[in-house]
């Protein structure tokens, strides 16, 4: 990845990151505000209901009191005054007075409990209400919940006993109101809430115990996804909270408060559950709502930090960069690289010592050419010298026994002077031949492509040196051949490539005065020519190998050390490059590797020129 | 026993009744008026005013309130007075070979339908077959010949029953008769004009129209009359007291109707039969009767009430809940039956509820429903003849149940009623009489021994021209 991307993925995840904190941030403190205001509403609801409760339980024990206190229940306490019989003309009185005095419930009872008249059952007269003894303790005191059993079903109400005692039987007056849905239709609810009651009328849940003010909007929902809350309630007998979800929709989560309402009586029996909802959804739309925008102002963002990221990265790295190609420049070899330095800040500071490395690398490399170049000024001196010293020895030597012999006889002059003649030819020969050499080194001429057999080639040489590898007086060597048969055509220039070869064949030669094995071997490797000639002798060291392409180097006592660096200038010009494995003791080989240049075959004879002479 | 000893007392009794009835209703008599029209209320709401239509019918034919209006359009040949004895109308005279199989009767000459066709012996005979298909009636000169297999000794009473009025059928109209009036303006199932006829063999009639509205509650037929928009209306039985307190003037008849539980099918198992026995034994029938019915009717275990057959009281009306729990304890599983009951009647859904209490009282369940397909059903059933044997047969009819004789003594009637309880598809509860209030303005109205009414003879006071 480039400093670039890595620089644009950081801003990208730094946009990102930061948002996505704000946001959780955000909907963690609007759902701490939520949560408080859910609590808060749900305590004014309750508290609402209570007050409701209460106000409604006053208003049933009024009623219920003028009730006991009217003229029909006077004249019908005075006329029954404990015979039961005679209450047949009764039947309807609750049931009128009832309707007269708006109250659900009411009934008569005489002093043993008998029903009289029965408004909301007017067909249990002469039957015992079985909570008589609960209700006739409760006569005179507040309202209370109560469940009344109907005829086929139950009924939850706020109830009040007053007695009518203008007689001597007592005649108990039991009047109520239904807790339905008006009575829960009376709380004002604030906005997404609503109120239920659950009558615990039976051991199992039933849909229709639930009251519920809302069934006919479109917010009534399944009552049986509220048997978990209301089953736990009843197990614990005290206030829960659960989240009811309607849907897989969470905007249709609900907040339930069961709250546990009973009756009076013996064991405060649990009568029903006061269930509180409050609607998630306006707190699920705007959590939405926040995540949204929280997606949106990422997604923005990250946009925008692509955006200005690539243009601040564009700043940032693009000196970067063109110090990462100069330096790339160097490695290839232009020293003379510079960068364009901007501004005076640490990139600025970087390109600026950039530039003056490679100006000091520029300067060493001059001067490192300059003090090679006089190195081999005076390697070439100092062979030169020692290369023209020991002709010119015996040429000294030979002159001054021609001068003392014109002072001896002329016999003796003559004798002398065929031998110091012959000596000084051969001796002038020799200076003539050591010329020669660094003449034709320094005339090396550009080599002439064409197509060639390399295998061929090798052949040749081999058999130029077969007589001297087998010379009697010498060791034998052994010529080994491994010629790669399909290696083909190549381009190079034949002679060029046989003094090549034929120096290499000598070198061997030379590095196997006890014998051996000289091997030249052939191959096409990634499209390229190998040759390879090895010995099986002396070997050089690691330093050895480093010089022995070094003009003027030699290991040899004898050498001009101008073969092998003949041999490299040869390669390098057909676009080749020479190496050399070697171990002291066991050998050397030198590899050639020649691209096959058969390219050059294409081109027209003007272009071939001007490739060479470029 | 002998079979006229029994309808000596049927008789007696019945003689009492309508003289306290008769005595009311005229007691404010004064001079006839012709003109005036009559305004009535019922609670039946018939599709038809045929006489003897009663299959397609929503009110059965036998009803109180469609017997009393079949008889203001249509004379039936023979009549029974007060006394039970039979008149002669539309016939003159019959005769009986030995044997009771062969009655030939002598048709009225000179009676015209209201369409203006003559009374003829074939009319007769084609009115009679068509309401009683299966008899053997034939036209002879001016007598109708009436043949049985098997003896007949009450085919008069049969005869005197409204739904064998004579009317003449044609296609497309409504029936024609030969009553005091004839049909206006007919609105099945809502109203029903009403105007005299001229020329009724018996003389014309004072009233003239009448206007009957049907289908109306018993609390509208009150309504109706306290605000004076009805003359003559029919009264609840609880309500009778009531109405009789606040000084209505009120006409009850003898009990004439019962009030009983129909199982819908016989007993599946004997297990079924000791349910259905703990039922009867369960309803508190004294009770219902004193704060239901506000003291009207009388409890009832038997089919025929004690005046009709005068061995009512030999049956048990007393609620006995130890002895139906007892015999609930022999049942493995108590099954809830729906108890049917008339929902425009609010007296029969308290009726219900409190039979269906006191049946939960021993043990059984029962569900009172407004709904027309029930386990069983609460009935009112009118007994449509006071002859015992002709009511006991419709009741059995009604019940689904063949009777083995329809005529003997009174022990055969009691073995025919036995047997009768004894299939288990009728719970006896009560036997109530029908009661009707009038205005003060109408005139020598009469309640029938069967407990309908009539305005053959009736005015209005203070009627207008």
């Amino acid at each position: 990845m480039t400093f670039r991307r890595k620089l644009l993925a950081v801003f990208a995840l730094t946009v990102f990151l930061s948002v996505g904190a704000v946001a959780w941030l955000v909907l963690a403190l609007t759902r701490n505000a939520f949560e408080r205001s859910e609590d808060q509403r749900t305590a004014a609801l309750v508290t609402q209901f209570q007050q409701e409760f209460a106000r409604r339980g006053e208003d049933v024990a009024r009623r219920v009191e003028t009730i006991a206190a009217s003229d029909p229940v006077n004249r019908m306490a005075a006329a029954l005054n404990g015979s039961p019989s005679d209450s047949a003309e009764y039947f309807e009185l609750a049931k009128s007075m009832a309707e007269s005095h708006q109250l659900d419930f009411l009934e008569f009872l005489d002093e043993h409990g008998a029903i009289i008249s029965s408004a909301e059952w007017p067909t249990k007269f002469g039957y015992a209400d079985n909570t008589f003894e609960s209700l006739s303790a409760s006569s005179g005191q507040n309202a209370f919940l109560r469940r009344e059993e109907l005829q086929d079903s139950t009924a939850l109400g706020l109830f009040a006993v007053r007695s009518n005692a203008t007689s001597e039987h007592p005649v108990y007056v039991v009047g109520g109101r239904r807790l339905d849905n008006n009575f829960l239709s009376a709380l004002e609810l604030p906005a997404d809430m609503r109120v239920q009651l659950y009558q615990n009328s039976s051991q199992h849940f039933s849909p229709d115990a639930l009251l519920d003010p809302s069934a006919p909007s479109s917010r009534a929902r399944p009552a049986e996804k509220l048997v978990p809350l209301i089953d736990s309630v009843l197990r614990r007998n005290q206030e829960t909270t659960e989240v009811i979800n309607w849907s897989s929709d969470e905007a249709d989560e609900e907040v339930f408060h069961a709250i546990p309402l009973r009756g009076s009586g013996k064991g405060s029996p649990l009568l029903a559950i006061l269930l509180v909802g409050n609607s998630r959804r306006s707190y699920v739309e705007l959590k939405r709502r926040i995540r949204a925008s929280a997606f949106l102002a990422g997604a923005g963002g990250i946009i925008l930090a692509i955006l200005f990221s690539s243009w601040a990265a564009a700043r940032v790295t693009r000196p970067m960069e063109q110090l990462a190609r100069a330096a790339q420049d160097v490695t290839a070899g232009h020293w003379d690289t510079n960068v364009e330095v901007h501004g005076k800040d640490e990139v600025a500071q970087l390109a600026e010592s950039f530039n003056r490395m490679t100006a000091e690398l520029l300067a060493q490399k001059e001067r490192l050419l300059q003090t090679e170049r006089v190195a081999a000024w005076r390697e070439l001196a100092r062979r030169l010298a020692h290369e023209l010293k020991n002709p010119l020895f015996p040429l000294q030597l030979t002159v001054e026994n021609l001068l003392r012999a014109r002072e001896q006889g002329p016999e003796q002059f003559d004798e002398v002077f065929r031998e110091s003649s012959t000596t000084l030819l051969a001796e002038i020969s020799n200076l003539k031949t050591i010329i020669g050499r660094f003449s034709d080194f320094s005339k090396m001429p550009p080599p002439q492509l064409q197509p060639v057999q390399g295998n061929e080639i090798v052949r040749g040489v081999v058999k130029l040196f077969q007589p001297q590898l087998q010379a009697p007086g010498h060791v034998p060597i052994t010529c080994k051949l491994e010629l790669d048969e399909k290696l083909g055509t190549i381009a190079a220039d034949p002679d060029l490539l046989h003094r090549a070869l034929s120096n290499l064949v000598l070198n061997a030669m030379d590095a196997m005065p006890d014998g051996g094995i000289l091997t030249l071997r052939t191959r096409r490797d990634n499209g390229k020519v190998m040759i390879e000639v090895g010995d099986t002798g002396t070997g050089m060291t690691r330093e050895e190998c480093e010089r022995i392409f070094t003009p003027y180097y030699t290991s040899k006592q004898h050498g001009t050390g101008l073969g092998l660096a003949i041999v490299q200038s040869v390669v390098s010009d057909h676009g080749g490059r020479i190496s050399v494995q070697s171990e002291p003791g066991r050998g050397t080989t030198f590899i050639i590797q020649l691209p096959d240049n058969l390219e050059t075959f294409q081109k027209t004879p003007e272009q071939q020129r001007a490739g060479h002479a470029g | 026993m002998r079979h006229i000893e029994w309808r000596r007392l049927v008789i007696r009794n019945l003689i009492v009744v309508i003289m306290v009835a008769a005595a009311q209703v005229a007691s404010a008599e004064t001079r006839p008026q012709y003109g005036g029209v009559l305004h009535i209320a019922m609670r039946a709401a018939p599709a038809s005013l045929d006489p003897a239509d009663g299959l397609l019918d929503n009110a059965a034919p036998d009803s109180f309130g469609r017997r009393s209006l079949a008889m203001l359009m249509f004379d039936t040949l023979v009549t029974t007075d007060e006394n039970g004895r039979v008149q002669a109308s539309l016939a003159t005279t019959w005769r009986v070979l030995p044997g009771s199989q062969h009655w030939q009767i002598q048709i009225r000459r000179g009676v015209t339908f209201h369409d203006g066709t003559p009374l003829t012996a074939e009319a007769v005979a084609a009115s009679l077959h068509a309401a009683n298909p299966s008899w053997n009636v034939s036209a002879d000169g001016d007598s109708v010949t009436i043949e049985w297999d098997n003896s007949s000794p009450d085919l008069l009473q049969e005869l005197a029953l409204p739904r064998n009025a004579i009317a003449r059928r044609t296609s497309g109209s409504n029936p024609s008769g030969t009553g005091p009036f004839h049909i206006v303006d007919w609105q099945p199932g809502k109203k029903l004009a009403l105007a005299a006829n001229e020329d009724c063999w018996r003389g014309r009639p004072f009233l003239d129209p009448i206007e009957i509205e049907m289908g109306k509650t018993f609390h509208d037929q009150i309504t109706e009359l306290e605000l004076g928009n009805a003359d003559l209306v029919e009264v609840a039985p609880d309500q009778a007291h009531r109405a009789q307190q606040k000084g209505r003037s009120l006409a009850s008849s003898m009990p004439v109707e019962l009030l009983a539980l129909f199982f819908s099918r016989d007993a599946a198992s004997p297990e079924e039969k000791v349910l259905r026995q703990a039922l009867a034994l369960s309803v508190e029938r004294r009770s219902i009767r004193r704060v239901l019915l506000q003291g009207v009717g009388q409890p009832a275990a038997s089919i025929l009430p004690d005046w009709m057959s005068g061995y009512a009281f030999v049956f048990s009306t007393d609620a006995d809940l130890p002895r139906a729990r007892q015999a609930l304890a022999q049942v493995h599983r108590v099954p809830t039956w729906t108890l049917a009951y008339d929902a425009t009647n609010p007296l029969a859904r308290l009726l219900a509820e409190r039979i269906s209490l006191n049946a939960k009282d021993a043990g059984l369940a029962l569900q009172p429903t407004a709904s027309t397909t029930a386990d069983l059903r609460l009935m009112q059933v009118p007994l449509v003849s006071p002859d015992p044997w002709i009511a006991l047969g419709n009741v059995a009819a009604l019940a689904g149940l063949p009777i083995g004789k329809s005529q003997g003594t009174v022990e055969d009637l009691y073995s025919s009623e036995l047997a009768l309880l004894a299939t288990q598809r009728v719970i006896p509860l009560f036997h109530l009489p029908v009661s009707y209030s009038a205005a003060t303005t109408v005139k020598n109205w009469t309640l029938r021994a069967d407990g309908t009414w009539t305005v053959a003879d009736a005015w209005l006071e203070n009627a207008k021209q």
